[in-house]
């Protein structure tokens, strides 16, 4: 991330301290790739979220964990614990030269520490303490275990994916720590703005439940506004304005009802469009009660096409469809290849580098290039512990001999 | 009137539909001033003022029309830029530069000008002019294919999931290039790709796919990277209703089988250990579920949150609404609206200790501030104001 003429990138000099697990590892990774100075304080021996997989060769191993890898890149790595008093003396001393801490313990687990917001923020008062937890720092759910598919649950995604005919279905991947994470990385920087003025610290509370309402689009709109209550419907999506049809060789996703005309005369020059062309079919009320014979139609017409055919002339007429794309092809993707969009980062403890997906915005006229892969455990200890707080050789192997680093 | 964070910072705001709303929602939600531009011909469908959705998505906002298909619309345009800290659009990628007003232009009369210009493909690229709502970057990312229970039929998540991550991404931006601002004096401008922005909520899934060179297949609530079992969603009693239990370790397993009061079946060799489990995952879901079945989902979480194990229950848009938790931590929030009265939403995620919040109002009705911004901020004489109006510039 450097910029022409200067080190660093556009967040250069905001201190991190990230003891976050997975939850919330990504809010961390958002403002390192940013340009902000991120110290991952694992506990010794590692992180909890280093066994997450997919490993680097199908082999489960801390350090070859692809989800730590994506998760942390950018950052530097320390090892501490912070149950252990000399580890929390090393921790206070962090404490005094960083700006934000982002943490993902249970509710009331740093305060049992001694480390909670009061007492951190006397240490330093312009300290901003960010914690994602399952439902937040109180309410009567604060304490209940969560992890993504019940954030994802409680928050109400599951209730609207999937079919009628299935069990609720949750959003692939790790939904909820990751629009968790936007939040919180949203909530720092209006923390320092906010301190830019009133001089002090803050304590931000995500709950990861409340992040995931806070995505759902037309669910809670339709609910407060005409009391319906949004229900599975497979590929069909919720306003009928989407489907999803099969093709030669997959699928795709496409819009069954606009720019009725032009689709019509589309399929029509290809003698598929059957009864539709029928006048009846103009009209949107007639279309909606006949919905299930048009799919019919349409998917006898999309299956005599490949999803590249469709997808290609189809956007040439304006129409926002899309090919039901596997991981694989979205790696391939020409769009992504032009922009640049994977980016590779070297990985000198492999002696190789590895292809990862990058950021979605390019700034101008700061660009950026410096990629530095996620730390090894404990790949910084003596950058940060001898270099920046002075900790002599001996106190050093002292405290690992202890279990502090 | 409280103190916002964002207190001063102005917003020239050009969007429209949701992703772009959500962006400059959040800035007004904290006090940023968003002159939101629309025009009688661009106040339709979810852009109309009075409607739920635009109700959600507007709350906090200014509002003045301005009429673009004008040529006067673009000194107009300048002189708002000038006044602006943050100028954001989603205008289909020509827009802008047809007008003249690409960033170059706009920089003449505000140099420290931020521009952030969201499209579906992004600004540059052979696809950049390709049209994409949310569930077509859904699909594009190999998120829909991955949220289905097989190959052969893809569903994915039932709304557009997409927009409000990229309306996240953008405040981010934004907020980013404001810190860069206030250290070195310098503008910056934009170009976010709502089709990147989804990609990298894929990022663990699309890393393992160029270094492990393999594909991965949908598997439902099932995930090979997560090693839990028993693990998904069960039915419980009532309608539709479903509770999520996940166990992640023998401990969990143990508290399980005493909530469950040790039938014969948790004593089975085949359940005995976690890989096990997971090998006879739908024989071990089978026997859990004849139990899940004679409870609500409340019951079942109730106990098995107890016994500390991660449980959820499967919550609709009205147990949201009546969500104990929710409304305990003051999740929703009530406005009134002049037209269409007390109003529901959500509020911020993101909880402050010592809020330094705005008094919140809904949504703008068209051209609100007209006077407000014409008059007051850019000047213009009753004379000038009624001359555009007339004309149908504004309004």
């Amino acid at each position: 991330m450097e910029i022409k003429g200067e080190k660093g990138g556009l967040l250069q000099g905001i201190q991190i301290l990230d003891l976050a697990d997975e939850k919330a590892s990504f809010c961390t990774k958002l403002l390192s790739d940013l340009g902000a100075r991120v110290i991952k304080v694992e506990r010794p021996g590692g992180d909890s979220s280093r066994k997450i997989g997919p490993f680097l060769g199908n082999l489960p191993h801390p350090e070859r964990s692809l989800f730590f890898y994506y998760n942390n890149t950018n950052k530097l790595g320390i090892t501490l614990n912070i149950e252990n008093s000399s580890g929390r003396e090393i921790f206070f001393r962090l404490i005094k030269r960083a700006d934000v801490v982002v943490e993902t313990f249970p509710p009331g687990y740093l305060k049992e520490l001694g480390l909670g917001f009061e007492i951190l923020s006397e240490l330093n008062p312009k300290l901003i303490l960010v914690s994602v937890t399952g439902f937040g720092q109180d309410g009567p759910r604060c304490q209940y275990k969560s992890c993504d598919i019940v954030a994802s649950a409680f928050g109400g995604q599951m209730y609207v994916s999937g079919s009628l005919s299935t069990p609720p279905l949750k959003p692939f991947g790790e939904q909820s720590y990751y629009t968790a994470s936007l939040f919180a990385a949203i909530g720092i920087l209006l923390a320092l703005r906010k301190r830019n003025f009133s001089g002090k610290g803050e304590h931000i509370d995500i709950s990861l439940q409340e992040a995931v309402v806070s995505t759902l689009d037309h669910i809670m709109v339709r609910y407060f506004y005409e009391q319906i209550i949004s229900k599975r419907q497979g590929n069909l999506y919720w306003n009928y304005s989407f489907s999803i049809l099969a093709c030669k060789d997959g699928h795709i996703l496409i819009t069954p009802f606009q720019q009725w005309e032009t689709l019509i005369e589309w399929m029509d020059s290809e003698g598929m469009a059957e009864d539709l062309k029928d006048e009846k079919f103009k009209e949107e009320k007639y279309r909606l009660r006949q919905f299930e014979h048009i799919i019919e139609v349409l998917e006898r017409w999309t299956k005599t096409h490949t999803t590249k055919e469709l997808f290609e002339l189809g956007q040439l007429m304006r129409f926002p469809w899309a090919p039901i794309y596997s991981p694989m092809e979205v790696l391939n993707n020409t769009q992504l290849k032009a922009r640049r969009f994977f980016i590779d980062v070297d990985h000198p403890e492999i002696g190789t580098s590895l292809k990862y997906p990058g950021i979605p915005y390019q700034f101008s006229p700061s660009s950026f290039n410096r990629w530095e892969k996620a730390p090894l455990v404990g790949e910084d200890n003596i950058k940060i512990y001898q270099v920046e707080l002075g900790l002599s050789k001996e106190e050093l192997q002292r405290l690992s001999s202890i279990g502090a680093i | 009137m409280k103190q916002g964070i964002l207190l001063g910072l102005r917003v020239l705001d050009f969007t429209w539909m949701l992703a772009g709303p959500y962006a400059t929602r959040l800035l007004a939600d904290f006090g940023a001033e968003v002159i939101k531009v629309q025009s009688k011909k661009t106040s339709k469908g979810a852009e109309s003022n009075l409607t739920g959705y635009f109700n959600t998505w507007n709350r906090n906002k200014r509002n003045i029309t301005l009429d673009m298909s004008y040529p006067e619309a673009r000194e107009i345009v300048l002189k708002l830029t000038k006044i602006s800290d943050v100028l954001i659009e989603n205008f289909s990628p020509r827009v802008m530069s047809n007008l003249g007003l690409n960033y170059e232009k706009l920089k003449e009369v505000r140099p420290d000008l931020i521009m952030v210009s969201m499209s579906g493909m992004g600004r540059t690229g052979p696809w950049k002019d390709f049209v994409a709502f949310g569930p077509t970057l859904q699909a594009l990312s190999g998120l829909t294919y991955l949220t289905s229970f097989t190959q052969d039929s893809p569903m994915g998540i039932g709304y557009a999931y997409s927009d409000p991550v990229s309306g996240l991404y953008a405040a981010l931006a934004i907020l980013t290039a404001l810190e860069y601002r206030d250290r070195t004096g310098r503008g910056q401008y934009i170009d976010l790709s709502e089709y990147e922005a989804i990609c990298t909520l894929m990022g663990p899934t699309l890393l393992n796919v160029s270094v492990n060179h393999q594909n991965v297949s949908p598997q439902g609530n099932q995930s090979d990277d997560i090693s839990a079992a028993p693990y998904g969603s069960y039915k419980c009693l009532g309608s539709d209703r479903w509770c999520i239990i996940a166990v992640f370790n023998e401990v969990e397993w143990d508290s399980l089988c005493t909530v469950l009061g040790h039938p014969d079946w948790t004593r089975e060799e085949r359940f005995s250990t976690l890989s096990k489990r997971k090998e006879n995952e739908e024989e071990l879901d089978e026997f859990l579920e004849q139990w899940t079945l004679h409870h609500t989902p409340e019951e079942v979480v109730n106990l098995l949150q107890k016994a500390g194990i991660s449980a959820g229950v499967v919550q609709n848009a009205e147990d949201l609404a009546r969500d104990p938790h929710l409304i305990a931590r003051d999740y929703f929030v009530q406005l009134e609206h002049p037209v269409l009265g007390k109003t529901l939403s959500d509020t911020s995620p993101i909880k402050f200790r010592e809020s330094l919040t705005i008094d919140w109002k809904s949504a703008p009705v068209l051209g609100e501030d007209n006077r407000y911004v014409y008059t007051k901020l850019l000047s213009f004489t009753e004379n000038e104001l009624s001359y555009y109006i007339e004309k149908g510039i504004i309004g």
